[in-house]
């Protein structure tokens, strides 16, 4: 849990402005939302592990990944034990029920649940970078600027600030209870719920206490005084951020792009088939994972620029 | 500056006034020192002077409160935060921001100041308290201490003209606390800053305050010049249960066998003067030998070789071997992160060794689990909040005794004896956390002596505690010692330890750096002295034991 947080690591994907992160995202998103090709996919899910390394976040986006995987093995299952369409017929059931048919097990299932979960990898990989490696105040700043209400943002800020406190509270009152003979992991399901409402009752009521006490001391430093408020910290954007931006916002265009005109895109039914892309298809693939990584040459590029 | 006219103040649903007709006169550039015990009215008076009362907390409010010629009726805290700033006990739950900078910006932003003057402002605050170092730090990754300095800082950035501090010092170790008060001292007597500090450790304070106020029930009760005070108000100070320096009291205990003492004095420096006058008239008489450790043969619990590393590769202990016995009252002292708590947590085995072993009464601690080892140690951590749980303070006793299958029988019996013994029958049916803090720390620990464990360990649980609870406290377990018992206090209270302890374990760096006998331990150590100690030191040469630690060891020597 304790790594779930962001870390200023210093490196030039931290040092990077939060708006182009932001732009790179929305390209992700974009691209794993139109392209259906297993192939672009997986270069898309591959272009943010360049990123990853650079930030030095390994640890902490392997921890976000394993619990994506855990997602991933859900929605492939799910697919495979609903879906009955494709011609490659792995397993048929010796029985029939009604409405659904004889349930049927196809390779196409599997292998489209698959490409599904990769899909989910790439976003949830690609925002865990952002969540790694942008300060959330800056974060905060970025969305005010896009016209987001201060008092939205700030409360997203302040839980970004209290996560701590509030681990540290639950490993402090569950050392406590577990002093007084409170055994977390005895007995069924319904008897550990119950175990832990010691723990949840405590630490809602610590919470609450503690939010009475943080109005009060915002209140003192004139929080809400009804004029508008300035900030002091900008982001400020330099050249080499707009054309970062620019950068990061590419490969969305390449995707709508690539969309629009049918390219990067596949039938999983009924019959699965080799990916082979055409003359067109591999000069788009190789472009759009070329923006996706340039990423990582600009930010090169920006700390250079700062520097001098 | 701050005029107080006949003030009373009822938080909405009390029947008992917090404040009652209260009129005092504040002027620019005075350090007040306001003391009281717990729930006397000190930080509902600081409340009162930036609007807190009654903006933000209501009630019924009677009389009125001018702040540099604004009614704060009229005027709300947000108005107010220009003119009076206020710092609050817990440094956690004043900071908002995630690093130091912004942190010190927040308000200024809040009142809509252009950047290029919160910029002028955040460089002002962070020299004036010198953390400019600190400046880009994350505030999860400062001390206790820096973080306290930060929001006083956050505060000072407003430019205010009278700063509250509500016990800002409570929830800090020794060292982030000295350093604190020495700050809050700079910007009264450098920046003529009106200081209005809450305060329970007066010790550090006391000389350089202009006046003392004490609040009991809501009232002023006691409101003068400090050295008049400590003077001329003694009984009055020790029936309110202020927690009087022992310099003082010691002074104060010459003077009622008749010595003549003109002036108290504030400080160890001053309590010397007098002392030596004392000294050349009577020779000390010559001390019994003290300070002698017990051999232990049968220990209740022994710890060998023990070594514990965090997951994370922290290092936290290093080959401790201790033998306990029974009905010892054992402190472990040390610096932050010196491994105090880290060592207690092994005796329940909320750790486990990564090296060696603990045996509590002969039980290995790796072979049972915590609820087997709670029927023979009880643990009380330093706020009773994170204790508290349940409907009733019945229900919150029985819990521990339920968690470990007591028959229902033993269960009542119990409980009931419990109530009786911390005099809580009267509570027995109220919810437990809306009781005051002292009634909160009994609730606890009676919860966790209702299995009557062998071995009681507490984590600092005088923390932020006013003296009389702090007595009360300690009277208590030193009771429960005599019945057989073992204490062991983790600690940072140097007074305490004097008083009560007979045994001191002192922690460096996860090592054992003493073990032993606590005059043997505590004197002629120079940061963990006692104020008497570091006053017995200098006169070694009058015959003076240099193994003195308490007030009433002082006095049985001096005739």
């Amino acid at each position: 849990m304790r790594s779930f947080r962001y870390q200023d690591k210093g490196t030039i994907v931290h040092r990077l402005n939060p708006f182009s992160k932001l732009g790179w995202i929305t390209s992700i998103l974009v691209l794993s939302l139109v392209l259906d090709s297993p192939l672009f996919l997986l270069a898309v899910f591959l272009s943010t592990l360049p990123l990853v390394k650079a930030a030095r976040v390994w640890s902490e986006w392997l921890s976000a990944m394993r619990l994506a995987l855990y997602l991933s093995a859900a929605i492939i299952l799910i697919n495979t034990l609903v879906s009955s369409h494709g011609t490659h017929v792995l397993f048929e059931a010796p029985f029939h029920l009604p409405l659904v048919g004889v349930p049927v097990i196809t390779l196409e299932a599997i292998i489209y649940g698959a490409v599904m979960s990769l899909r989910l990898l790439s976003i949830i990989s690609a925002f865990a970078l952002l969540t790694f490696t942008v300060n959330p105040d800056d974060m905060m700043l970025a969305m005010i600027k896009l016209r987001l209400p201060y008092k939205s943002v700030l409360v997203t800020s302040l839980s970004a600030r209290f996560l701590p406190t509030l681990l540290d509270d639950i490993a402090r009152i569950t050392d406590v209870q577990r002093s007084r003979g409170l055994e977390l992991d005895r007995g069924r399901l319904p008897q550990r719920i119950k175990s832990r409402t010691a723990i949840v009752t405590a630490l809602l009521s610590n919470s609450l206490d503690r939010a009475v006490q943080v109005a009060e001391a915002m209140e003192s430093r004139a929080f809400g005084s009804g004029r508008k408020r300035t900030f002091y910290r900008d982001l400020g954007f330099s050249p080499t951020d707009i054309t970062t931006l620019v950068f990061c916002l590419l490969p969305a265009a390449l995707g709508i792009f690539m969309g629009l005109n049918g390219y990067g895109q596949y039938h999983y039914y009924p019959t699965v088939s080799w990916v082979s892309p055409t003359g067109w298809e591999a000069w788009l693939l190789g472009l759009m994972s070329a923006l996706l990584v340039a990423l990582l040459p600009l930010a090169y590029l920006k700390q250079r620029v700062d520097l001098d | 500056m701050i005029r107080i006219e006949g003030l009373t103040f009822y938080y909405s649903d009390t029947t008992h006034p917090a404040l009652r007709d209260i009129s005092l006169e504040i002027g620019e550039g005075e350090f007040v020192l306001v003391a009281g015990p717990s729930g006397g009215g000190k930080s509902s008076l600081g409340r009162c002077l930036n609007g807190l009362i009654p903006h933000f907390y209501g009630g019924k409010i009677y009389g009125r409160v001018l702040v540099s010629g604004l009614d704060t009726l009229k005027h709300s805290t947000k108005e107010l935060a220009t003119k009076v700033g206020f710092v609050f006990q817990d440094p956690e739950n004043q900071l908002v921001s995630l690093d130091v900078e912004r942190e010190i910006a927040f308000g200024l932003e809040n009142l809509a100041f252009p950047r290029d003057l919160i910029a002028k402002r955040v460089e002002e605050s962070l020299d004036t308290l010198g953390i400019a170092n600190l400046r880009y730090r994350q505030l999860s990754g400062l001390s206790g201490g820096e973080k306290q300095e930060v929001a006083i800082a956050s505060v000072l950035a407003l430019h205010p003209s009278v700063l509250i501090l509500d016990e800002p010092t409570s929830e800090l170790d020794p060292k982030g606390a000295e350093e604190v008060l020495s700050i809050i001292t700079r910007l009264n007597d450098e920046l003529g800053l009106t200081v209005i500090l809450i305060e329970h450790r007066l010790d550090r304070v006391l000389q350089y305050a202009d006046r003392l106020i004490v609040l009991d029930d809501g009232m002023v009760a006691i409101d003068g010049e400090v050295r008049d005070v400590m003077t001329n108000c003694y009984p009055e100070l020790s029936r309110i249960g202020i927690g009087v320096p022992p310099v003082i009291r010691l002074v104060q205990g010459l003077r009622d066998r008749g010595v003549r003492i003109g002036r108290v004095p504030l400080t160890v420096k001053e309590g010397r003067a007098i002392i030596r006058k004392v000294l050349e008239n009577a020779p000390p008489v010559q001390d019994t030998s003290r300070g002698n450790g017990r051999e232990i043969t049968n220990p209740l619990v022994s710890v060998e070789r023990l070594g514990y590393t965090y997951p994370n590769g922290l290092l936290a202990l290093r080959n401790i071997n201790l033998k306990i016995g029974e009905a010892e009252f054992i402190t472990i002292m040390g610096r932050n992160a010196s491994g105090k708590t880290t060592l207690a947590k092994h005796f329940n085995r909320l750790l486990v060794p990564t090296k060696g072993r603990i045996r509590v009464s002969g039980l290995d601690t790796r072979e049972a689990t915590i609820a087997e080892l709670a029927r023979k140690v009880g643990f009380v951590f330093q706020n009773p909040n994170d204790h508290l749980f349940a409907d009733t303070v019945y229900d919150e006793i029985a819990f521990t005794l339920k968690n470990l299958g007591f028959s229902r029988e033993e269960i009542e019996i119990r409980t009931a004896e419990m109530l009786e013994r911390f005099q809580l029958n009267e509570y027995k049916n109220h919810y437990p956390r809306s009781l005051s803090g002292g009634e909160k720390q009994r609730v606890a620990l009676a919860s966790v002596l209702a299995t009557k464990p062998k071995v009681l360990i507490l984590d600092e649980p005088t923390r932020g505690m006013d003296y009389r609870l702090k007595s009360e406290l300690m009277r208590f377990l030193d009771e429960y010692r005599t019945e057989g018992n073992t204490v062991i206090l983790v600690t940072h209270d140097v007074e305490i330890v004097a008083e009560y302890a007979d045994r001191v374990i002192l922690l460096s760096e996860g090592k054992v750096i003493v073990d032993g006998e606590k005059h043997q331990v505590l004197s002629q150590a120079l940061l963990f002295s006692p104020q008497i100690n570091r006053l017995a030191q200098s006169f070694e040469r009058y015959g003076v034991s240099s193994k003195i630690l308490t007030v009433s060891e002082a006095l049985d020597i001096l005739s």
